[in-house]
């Protein structure tokens, strides 16, 4: 049976296609990476960013409660009252806020 | 000149093994040390000769199996077997903390106000930062497939290109993580939610470090001509690894981030 030039070309395509592993197969993700994955990224970094802009600066009312901030042991730097990423404006101390809300 | 009628590498005498286990023995006691006597000297130690010994240790394999040829098939097929059974040991290195998590989380004591996230417990949005993160590192698994398949046509722009692309998302990742770390309104001694979410999240943002840089002594090797679109199995393995991260972080963000929000 004796195809169109137009119908071989289509069927060389669709077999390069499906052989994308073994050709072409960077180009395939390639082209991914920059149409979903990157655009992606870029879409969740706005999200974040918009939301975080939304954010109250309030600060959570403190309440001693005995299940939280455990000293059971001091840490072994510093003053042995302060974890390691401590942020004084969203980390109380067990008698309390040091700084006080800006 | 000296031949062996086999396809298999037997091993020169090496140090590394010794000094890797003397720097073993000196991080734990040295760890021990640190925390009840206030010295750091002996951890300080450890450190040193634990960065010594993985520099020197291999780079005698690269030059094992890059310069010398001792990497055949056979040979390759055991280093295979190796990285996936160490991998596979590392699931169940997180295994652990994820069983801590769940017993904790699925039937919260009294204590905490029987209820999860514990009473007095601000979580994180799962949809800001941890979204983006996720989408980080699903982001690089793609990048490190597009620099594996350009190593395997032998496109050696676009796959020092695709790496160095996967290398630096592995670091916002890193960045964005530290900022969320110091950024939380709850620390690591706040009882069990604090415990089970920085030592899961902790020891899975060190596999992050551990991940980028196995993957940036790939793209140096590439740079240097090191890689063959046949063989590169420095680069499969440093890609498996990075995927298995990607793994552990997406069973993190649905477990400790959206389900225990």
């Amino acid at each position: 049976m004796s195809l169109s030039t137009a119908a071989l070309a289509t069927r060389r395509v669709l077999a390069a296609a499906s052989h994308s592993s073994h050709e072409g197969g960077a180009r395939t993700w390639k082209i991914l990476t920059f149409v979903l994955a990157l655009p992606g990224v870029g879409v969740c970094m706005a999200n974040a960013y918009m939301k975080m802009q939304a954010h109250s600066h309030h600060q959570e009312e403190f309440v001693p409660y005995p299940h939280l901030r455990i000293r059971t042991k001091k840490f072994p730097w510093g003053d042995g009252n302060h974890s390691l990423f401590h942020n004084p404006h969203t980390n109380a101390l067990p008698d309390g806020y040091e700084s006080s809300h800006h | 000149m000296a031949h062996q009628a086999h396809a298999y590498h037997m091993v020169d005498p090496s140090p590394w093994p010794l000094t890797g286990a003397v720097a073993a023995l000196l991080l734990t006691s040295g760890l021990a040390i640190w925390f009840h006597f206030h010295s750091t000297i002996l951890l300080t130690l450890g450190l040193v000769l634990l960065l010594l010994t993985m520099y020197q240790w291999w780079r005698d394999i690269v030059r094992e199996g890059t310069f010398q040829g001792h990497h055949t098939p056979p040979v390759q097929k055991g280093l295979r077997f190796g990285m996936i059974l160490f991998i596979t040991s590392e699931v169940f290195f997180f295994l652990g903390f994820f069983w801590a998590f769940y017993h904790s989380s699925l039937a919260p004591t009294p204590e905490l106000g029987g209820c999860w996230p514990p009473t007095g417990i601000t979580t994180l949005d799962p949809f800001e930062v941890p979204l983006l993160n996720t989408a980080v590192l699903l982001a690089s698994g793609v990048t490190v497939t597009w620099a594996h398949h350009s190593i395997m046509e032998g496109e050696r722009k676009q796959a020092i290109h695709s790496l160095t692309l996967t290398i630096l998302l592995g670091f916002y990742f890193t960045f964005l993580q530290a900022m969320e770390y110091y950024e939380a309104p709850f620390t690591i001694a706040d009882g069990v939610y604090g415990a089970t979410f920085f030592v899961a999240t902790g020891f899975h943002g060190l596999h992050v470090i551990i991940g980028s840089t196995f993957l940036a002594v790939c793209l140096l090797r590439q740079i240097q001509y090191h890689f063959t679109s046949e063989h590169h199995f420095g680069f499969e393995a440093a890609a498996w690894y990075w995927h298995f991260v990607d793994v552990v972080w997406l069973f993190l963000y649905i477990s400790i981030y959206w389900w225990g929000s």
